[in-house]
């Protein structure tokens, strides 16, 4: 996947060529204006300025349609408030640390809940790599906050994709009258586009993930199957897209010995059993030390049941050097079974960790060489978090977030309770994005 | 009905109050504690500290050996959640080197058995797992000592069905409490605690560590109307604002007229609940803690501190009236004054409950004498509260 453009949705009030004006010293070089007349004299002058011109994207690029991401809160507004030490009053305060402001929406566990479009930015790609990914997902609201504009941009490019910018009604027909708080929101929204436009070649990188999760992603396990990579996003669980028949073109989700190695459990959430050969795979993977979570489709088991066997929804087999976990009931419920992997595979095994990030989310990527790592950090809140810590697999280079390099405070952590070198990161009040790069 | 009461017979009733009060604290049981000074965690200076400690109670021996024993921690919060950049044991989880110390002191001791006890936030996961992801390792603790296991009390867990325990008392707000059978199958009920403030009684010692006992299956928000939900779901809102009953299987409230006010509600609970699981061991920890409040969520200015101290003893109330006494605050005080400016005290509940006397006249103190152990959290609490609390979002 690669992330040639910065695409732009022009906004319809925007006739006056003269606007493209604000474009200048920005990344956005591909516009996707309207077909109306009014718009012609614009068309002309963007294609005069160098900028590509088209009422939709180009050959190359698949367009996905997402949701806006962010908190998600009741009457499907995007929180203000929400954010470390955004408590109103000491009764209200919630010992879960999700800090949210009342009228937040939870999630199953009181913790807010959080739409991102990284989940199907991955998929898309998987099943298509030979595309760039955009993200068509207009403001939902007249209004929206810089910091909402930021998480909107990080959250598309920091898993490979690029959000189509589209201002909402407001903030274009503030920036036409050229207001300075207008143009405040435009400089943080153009500052966080020509960020990702100046690191491109992130998006070549692969993910890094403790889990697989072998699917079809179609048909009747369409739903269950993609709604729980979006539920593991959430969970804090860092998993890779393997497909269940992957053609050879397909070879960065194919699955192959290469493609097991560095995973400590596969995933198997599909209603039919996998075809021999993968089932010989898996099982393959799953004696060699790897742990198996299925639902109770899979077939017929080798190995034997486990002596201490407690999960309410899960059985417990060994089998070789691994284990395989099956469910009581055919999948039903995706949350569960998001969190329940994460547990079944054990929090020790978790590349990131925050502390006082609020709704996060994190994406962790492996340059095509292998010498360098990316970690993308998201705080969904429409403002950074205080005093939040991050523990990271790996060793700490360096830290950006959009605005340029971010100094951080980094402590290298004991390997006896991590399977690998780990470090914890102390963040300053940051935006809602950070990378972290590690060294190799 | 008014009730017209002459002044003399006010006078009568609070001197007869006063009385019956005094009355109370002599009948309730007193006995040793221990206090010492500890500076820092390590194994090297906190084993010994510990210890000496328990040498000093009568020894551990004569109360657990060949017993299970089980240990109720605190884990107040979710695991991602810091005061600051600060390790959560050092600000209001109990500290692990504190737990493991606690078990390997008794498996020495010819302990059975060692459950680890907590209700951790929201979730039926294992607590191996909860304290994983605030950064511990749960082989420093299951590997103190041999025979040493967790136990997720926030819901069912491993039994087949809830234990049924009575309050002796008759009880302030329940008569009795649906919990999780590990608080009924053990020998030895020990409370390891932090040394805090607490927003809504004032302190938290080794009895209000208790408050999380209760199962937020049953007595959590989304605990089910008539039988337990499978798996706690946020906090226990139900108790401390008494917005709806506990789950028709468990035992109801005794008057559902009474105020529906944490302040009121929470101490007494907490009290109930000392009473039906007694306590045999307290143990609160104020090696690094923090003030302000129980945890980083409270909207205070909150400090990490290290008071460099931890306290022992066979009876909670006495313990906890040490505990008091060396945040520098008064045991007998009585709402109205700090810590309690805000709600009832707990130890003065439980000292009219007859579970132990919070008198220090009648608490023989042993080791390290409290004047010199002394950390000044009322001190701290009176200049805090002179100026306004900190704006939201500040922290750390």
């Amino acid at each position: 996947m690669t992330a040639q453009w910065t695409p732009m949705r022009w906004p319809d009030l925007w006739t006056d060529p003269s606007s493209l004006d604000l474009l200048q010293g920005t990344a956005i070089d591909y516009l996707l204006i309207g077909k109306g007349e009014a718009l012609g004299p614009v068309r002309t002058r963007a294609q005069q300025a160098g900028l590509h011109v088209a009422d939709a994207a180009p050959a190359g690029v698949a367009t996905v349609k997402g949701e806006w991401p962010g908190v998600k809160m009741a009457r499907g507004r995007v929180g203000q408030a929400i954010g470390f030490g955004g408590l109103p009053s000491v009764t209200s305060a919630s010992a879960n640390g999700s800090s949210v402001a009342a009228q937040a929406m939870g999630g199953p566990t009181g913790v807010p809940w959080v739409d991102s479009n990284g989940w199907l930015i991955r998929l898309e790609s998987a099943l298509h790599p030979e595309n760039s990914i955009w993200v068509d997902a207009p403001p939902s609201d007249a209004r929206i906050a810089a910091g909402s504009y930021l998480v909107a941009i990080a959250d598309s490019a920091s898993h490979g994709g690029r959000w189509i910018l589209s201002l909402d009604t407001q903030l274009a027909a503030d920036l036409h009258a050229k207001t300075p708080q207008a143009l405040e929101t435009w400089k943080k929204v153009t500052a966080a586009a020509g960020f990702f436009a100046a690191h491109k070649s992130w998006t070549a990188y692969a993910p890094v993930g403790v889990v697989g999760v072998v699917s079809g992603f179609s048909g009747k396990n369409e739903f269950f199957s993609r709604e729980l990579l979006n539920l593991l996003d959430r969970a804090g669980q860092h998993y890779r897209i393997l497909l269940r028949e992957a053609a050879a073109i397909r070879e960065a989700a194919a699955i192959n010995d290469a493609s097991l190695t560095s995973l400590r459990a596969l995933i198997y959430p599909d209603i039919e059993p996998p075809a021999p050969g993968l089932r010989k795979q898996i099982l393959a993977f799953v004696q060699a030390g790897g742990i198996l979570i299925a639902g109770p489709k899979w077939g017929e088991l080798p190995g034997t049941p486990a002596k201490s066997d407690e999960h309410p929804r899960f059985s417990w087999r060994t089998l070789g050097k691994g284990r395989v976990a099956v469910a009581h009931e055919d999948p039903g419920d995706p949350y569960l079974w998001a969190n329940d992997s994460v547990v079944l595979v054990s929090h020790r095994y978790d590349l990131v960790r925050f502390w006082n990030g609020g709704a996060t989310g994190s994406f962790y990527t492996m340059s095509p060489g292998q010498k360098q790592a990316v970690v993308h950090l998201l705080f969904y809140a429409n403002r950074g978090p205080d005093s939040a810590s991050v523990r990271i697999a790996g060793q700490i280079g360096r830290a950006w977030t959009v605005d340029g390099p971010v100094k951080v405070v980094g402590q290298a952590l004991s390997p006896a309770n991590f399977p690998k070198e780990a470090v914890e990161v102390h963040l300053p009040q940051v935006s809602q994005y950070v990378a972290l790069e590690l060294e190799a | 009905m008014h009730s017209h009461q002459t002044r003399r017979q006010f006078l009568f009733t609070a001197t007869a109050g006063l009385a019956a009060s005094t009355l109370t604290r002599a009948a309730a049981p007193a006995s040793p504690v221990a206090v010492a000074r500890c500076k820092t965690y390590t194994p090297a200076e906190l084993l010994p500290a510990m210890q000496k400690m328990f040498d000093r109670l009568g020894g551990l021996e004569r109360l657990v050996k060949g017993k299970t024993v089980a240990c109720k921690i605190n884990l107040t919060g979710a695991p991602t959640y810091r005061l600051g950049y600060l390790p959560l044991e050092d600000t209001h989880y109990t500290h692990p080197q504190v737990i493991a110390a606690a078990a390997h002191l008794m498996s020495q001791a010819g302990a059975r058995r060692i459950r680890i006890l907590e209700s951790p936030w929201s979730t039926a996961d294992p607590v191996e797992e909860y304290i994983l992801r605030a950064n511990w390792e749960p082989q420093d603790i299951l590997g103190a000592a041999p025979n040493v296991e967790f136990e997720n009390t926030n819901y069912l867990g491993r039994s087949k069905k809830y234990s049924r325990l009575t309050v002796p008392f008759g009880g302030y707000v329940f008569p009795a409490f649906d919990l999780n059978r590990s608080y009924e199958d053990c020998d030895v009920f020990v409370s390891i605690a932090k040394m805090k403030e607490h927003a809504t009684a004032g302190v938290t010692l080794s009895m209000k560590n208790c408050f999380g006992m209760t199962p937020c299956t049953i007595y959590g928000t989304g605990a089910g109307v008539d039988e337990p939900s499978d798996v706690p779901k946020g906090g226990r809102t139900l108790v401390h604002s008494g917005n709806r009953q506990p789950s028709k299987s468990a035992p109801r409230e005794l008057d559902p007229t009474t105020p529906r006010v944490d302040t009121w509600r929470v101490p007494r609970t907490v009290v109930d609940l000392i009473a039906a699981r007694p306590i045999h061991l307290a143990i609160v920890e104020g090696i690094k803690t923090m003030t302000g409040g129980e945890g980083p969520w409270i909207r205070e200015e909150l400090k990490g501190v290290a008071p460099g101290v931890i306290v022992a003893g066979l009876n909670p109330v006495n313990t906890d009236a040490v505990c008091m006494s060396l945040m520098g605050f008064d045991p007998l005080a009585d709402r109205g004054t700090p810590p309690f400016e805000r709600c009832d005290s707990t130890l003065k509940l439980a000292e009219e409950a007859g579970l132990g006397t919070r008198d220090l006249e009648r608490i023989e103190v042993i080791g390290t004498p409290i004047a010199e152990a002394r950390f000044d959290f009322a001190g701290m609490r009176q200049r805090r509260r002179s100026v306004p609390p900190p704006p939201m979002g500040v922290r750390g």
